[in-house]
């Protein structure tokens, strides 16, 4: 749209027939008035977006909000400064109305989390729940179990949120941070790539506070040269809303003095391309985001593993499913073995089931700190990891800290040869909610299954291209809406998961962090479907029902249908109510009626309000007596109802430029003409058959919109401008509710030609408002713009098109324009949006071949 | 038509090495300067068409920087363009004379038709140069 609209200032600056000292004051006021208009434009076309991200609940981050709040008012701003250079010392307080305005959305905007000020670090004796806001929920909660239920946990400490705070801001890595996110953007994963080790060199080369070294060198001197767990505890995480569950970096073994690259490698994980991933699509905001990271003596474990305290897809309370590995407990998490599977009842405390796996590898802790990873062979790698006894050990504990916490629990464990139960995490447990009673599959479908009894992770059912995904560059090409095939459950995968509609891994278990983070994204989950890879290869389309534990060829609806109706509703996210609380200074608009006594700019409330005023004060100004060469506006000669004005800013009429009226005889502008007929052709109907639905819907809108109260529409409607040139026109107009800029130019050298027509508002509702703008979208796109629809805006453009074809689009638009006035109002009846879709697309036609019987034109929009 | 002259002033190497080639690809003639200073300082020995302006720098920062230009050349456009996505700024550069206010990243064609719109808008208040 900006480069077509560059044509205007170049085609007026051309006219070189005009007295000097007028010409130069008008083609400086033409100038800004173009500008104004582009701004203006601008402004609209970012106000849609985001009004379209505030409905979808589609929003990317806290950086994008600000960035799209920044670029609207950036805009707004300009048509502010174009105004006040049109017309000097009329409008300057308009600047103060608009610096209040973006005052309140920056505060608005600005992240809420309180800066806490406490010690650097806390000694793990110290730590309670009530010590979440400092240390984290993994950090707090390990406190707690220790201190309240005198449960085993190992020696440690925590690097706070205060310290968090202070080398973030002594560093402004903070400032650079969010730099960083703008200028990468979060769109995709090679963006977020990008940004995440951007974001980590930033972090590395930045040194830590002197206070904060001496604190950790401090804390480390108290525990006698230890190997350290260093973990993430990061304000946001382990709780209901977010499990951020494997999104941030463990490093384990570590030495003290190797603690302060740890201790930045940690921060850096809050960024990393799969954290960012979670953030954004879980609407959290990253600007509040707080690492405090955990410091704690590493267990030479022998058995480790994860403890559900209720089976993660929820249809047994009475069950505690215990998974165990050999050696450390990471091969459980980061889903790199299959792990023993052990369910106790709570009550009786009897193992019911219990499943021995064959665990291909356990990792073990050196003794020079490193971790090494030893494959098990022959009896080693079937051998119970933990016996009954230490299973139903397990879960007594279990129990009595789901009981503390009164809530279900996702508990990390390790055993040491002594037989010692260390607890080294443990966080609320999301579990899923499953239908009464699950469907069972469908007869016509299990003839198409192709893998079943595989272990359910997420419920739900979806359907798509099976992509395996093997490697990082694999990652990179992944199609939106596949299904991701993989043979192990890592986390780094769960940076796929929003644009995955399901999951398939062949190993992994359900207590695994990918599992967790499917649930949360609810996309339907297989974690445990031995042999898929070689099954669904050369597969194209699958269904998964994540329920059933089932796979099926091709896309079997009746298996999502059943599934759909179980989602459960879009929650608001931080940020989506973050984008609302900027909206109402952004979109609503009350300055509507330009002849009430109220259409000033104190009355402004929201950036739309100012465009409207600079809009409706620019045209006026451009219209006004006295600083064009050829005097003022004329009227337009016509037989119909309505005004016309017109303006010619050079070889647009022919006649004496004293004339107060115009006839169209003297109007040589080509495009204009073009307009004209396309206004005219064929008569308007006339408004849509009295519908007290759409009526009561216009009522109902005004209502809301006082200015658009019905008796205020005669001082709304019929105001129609015309500029024209030779080649040039552009129309400013506005029927009663709907608003519309039609611009045209049409000469010799397709690289200058262009139409373009930019169409908003209505007084039904936004529903029937949109259904209006979609059904003009679908016109002109098969005409051959490209359009761009957001709820009940339109943007359409045609561009580097020959001077006939600009004609016919422009023919085109004057038709929409007259024909699609008010049956917005209609729009519930799907009967008459098919009429009118007929009917246009009929008049349409005939408008255009009888252009194409004048000489020299040919069709060239049909 | 005779060449837009350009001065792009950010602290990142990088930017400045990317977009005066671009810039010069489009026939324009490109001055760089790495800090508010050294704005400054080209300003004062040479004349500009148009300034395109980082703000978050170290030593002197955008605003501090354009508020200085202003005081000795009022009338040369200065398009602010930043990476530092914040209200305040906008509202101190467009409060400071700003010809625009644009966020990083934009792409090469919008920030060259912002220089034409700010290049057109002045030659319209002052005595055109060259054969414009």
């Amino acid at each position: 749209m900006r480069a077509a609209i560059k044509t205007f200032f170049n085609f007026i600056h051309r006219q070189q027939d005009r007295d000097t000292g007028n010409r130069e004051k008008f083609l400086a006021k033409s100038e800004n008035f173009r500008l104004l208009l582009a701004a203006n434009n601008k402004a609209l076309e970012t106000m849609a977006e985001m009004q379209e991200a505030s409905r979808s609940g589609r929003v990317l981050g806290i950086a994008h909000v600000r960035a799209q709040s920044l670029k609207v008012a950036a805009g707004v701003r300009q048509m502010i400064e174009r105004l006040c250079r049109m017309a000097p010392g009329k409008y300057e307080e308009l600047r103060q109305v608009f610096n209040d305005i973006v005052q309140t959305m920056d505060k608005t905007l600005n992240a809420h989390a309180e800066r806490p000020v406490g010690p650097l670090v806390l000694d793990l004796d110290d730590i309670h729940a009530g010590s979440l806001p400092e240390t984290g929920s993994k950090m707090a909660l390990l406190g707690e179990v220790r201190a309240k239920l005198g449960v085993r946990v190992p020696e440690g400490f925590s690097i706070t949120a205060s310290a968090f705070h202070l080398f973030m801001e002594r560093t402004r890595l903070f400032d650079e941070i969010n730099r960083l996110i703008q200028i990468h953007g979060c769109g995709t994963l090679e963006e977020l790539q990008a940004l995440e080790e951007s974001i980590r060199n930033a972090i590395d080369m930045a040194p830590l506070p002197p206070e904060l070294e001496k604190a950790m060198t401090d804390a480390c001197e108290k525990m006698d040269d230890p190997k350290l767990a260093v973990r993430s505890s990061a304000l946001c995480e382990d709780t209901e809303m977010a499990s951020y569950a494997g999104q941030f970096l463990s490093m384990l073994g570590v030495k003290p003095r190797r603690l302060a690259d740890a201790y930045r490698a940690v921060l850096a994980s809050l960024y990393s391309a799969t954290a960012m991933t979670y953030t954004l699509n879980r609407g959290l905001r990253e600007d509040e985001m707080v690492m405090a990271v955990g410091c704690m003596e590493m267990v030479r474990a022998v058995a480790g593993g994860v403890i559900y305290t209720r089976f993660p897809m929820g249809d047994n309370n009475r069950r505690i499913v215990i998974n165990a590995v050999r050696g450390l407990p990471c091969a459980v998490v980061d889903g790199s073995t299959q792990a023993d599977s052990f369910v106790i009842d709570r009550k009786t405390l009897d193992v019911v089931d219990k499943e021995i796996a064959e665990k291909s590898v356990r990792y073990v802790l050196g003794r020079d700190g490193r971790i090494g990873k030893e494959k098990l062979y022959g009896e080693a790698s079937v051998t119970p990891a933990i016996s009954d006894e230490d299973a139903v050990r397990l879960a007594k504990i279990a129990a009595r800290i789901e009981e503390h916490f009164r809530h279900p629990q996702d508990i990390e464990w390790a055993m040491k040869r002594n037989g010692q139960i260390y607890i080294l995490q443990c966080r609320p447990l999301a579990v899923c909610k499953l239908p009464a009673s699950p469907p069972p599959d469908d007869d016509a479908d299990r003839l198409f299954a192709l893998l079943s009894g595989c272990i359910p992770a997420s419920p739900g059912a979806a359907s798509g291209y099976v992509v395996k995904v093997e490697t990082d560059s694999d990652m990179l090409r992944f199609p939106d809406g596949a299904v991701l095939l993989a043979r192990t459950a890592k986390p780094q995968l769960s940076a796929l998961l929003p644009r995955a509609s399901a999951l398939i891994t062949e190993y992994g278990s359900a207590a695994g962090h990918l599992a967790n983070v499917s649930r949360e994204f609810g996309i339907p989950a297989l974690i445990g479907a031995p042999g898929a890879m070689e099954r669904l290869s050369g597969v194209s389309i699958v269904t998964v029902n994540g329920t059933t534990g089932t796979i099926y060829l091709g896309h079997r609806e009746q298996q999502i249908v059943n599934a759909a109706a179980r989602n459960e509703p879009r929650r608001a996210t931080d940020v989506s109510q973050a984008l609302e609380g900027v909206m109402q200074y952004v979109s609503p608009l009350s300055l509507t009626d330009p002849e009430s006594p109220d259409f000033r700019p104190e009355m402004c409330r929201s950036l739309h309000d100012i465009t409207r005023f600079c809009h409706e004060k620019g045209v006026a100004e451009m219209f006004a007596m006295g600083d064009r060469p050829s005097g003022s506006a004329r009227r337009l000669k016509t037989d119909r109802h309505m005004q016309y004005w017109l303006v010619d800013i050079g070889g647009g009429t022919s006649g004496s430029d004293e004339d107060k009226a115009i006839g169209l005889e003297d109007v040589r502008s080509n495009p204009m003409q073009a307009l004209w007929k396309g206004m005219t052709a064929i008569p308007w109907d006339g408004p849509p058959p009295a519908c007290a639905k759409g009526f009561m819907s216009v009522l109902t809108t005004a209502a809301q919109t006082p200015g658009l109260a019905p008796g205020a529409a005669n001082s709304m409607g019929e105001r129609n401008y015309f500029i024209v040139g030779r080649n040039y026109c552009n129309l400013q107009s506005r029927f009663g509710f709907h608003f519309c800029t039609i611009e045209g130019f049409a000469g010799d050298d397709p690289g200058e030609n262009y139409a373009l027509f930019q169409f908003q508002g209505g007084g039904a509702d936004m529903a029937r408002r949109n259904i209006r703008t979609r059904m003009v979208a679908d016109i002109l796109e098969r005409r051959g713009f490209i359009v761009e629809v957001r709820e009940d805006s339109l943007f359409a453009r045609l561009e580097r098109v020959s001077r006939p074809a600009v004609e016919q689009a422009m023919a085109i638009l004057g038709y929409l324009l007259m024909h699609t006035r008010q049956i917005d109002m209609a729009m519930a009846d799907p009967e008459a949006e098919r009429r009118y879709r007929e009917k246009f697309d009929t008049d349409i036609a005939a408008i255009l071949a009888d252009i194409a019987t004048e000489p020299d034109t040919a069709r060239y929009l049909s | 038509m005779t060449k837009i002259r350009l001065l792009l002033v950010d602290d990142e190497q990088d930017f400045l090495t990317a977009y005066s080639r671009r810039f010069i690809r489009r026939n324009a003639e490109v001055t760089i300067a790495s800090s508010g200073q050294e704005a400054l300082e080209r300003i004062a020995e040479t004349e500009f068409d148009v300034v395109i302006l980082d703000v978050m720098m170290p030593d002197m920062n955008g605003i501090e920087t354009l508020r200085r230009i202003k005081a000795v050349a009022p009338d040369l456009p200065v398009i602010i363009l930043t990476g530092h996505a914040d209200h305040k700024t906008l509202i101190d550069g467009m409060d400071c004379g700003a010809f625009d206010f644009l966020l990083k990243p934009v792409g090469t064609d919008e920030l060259f038709f912002k220089v034409m719109d700010a290049v057109k808008s002045r030659s319209l208040t002052r005595p055109r140069r060259g054969d414009e």
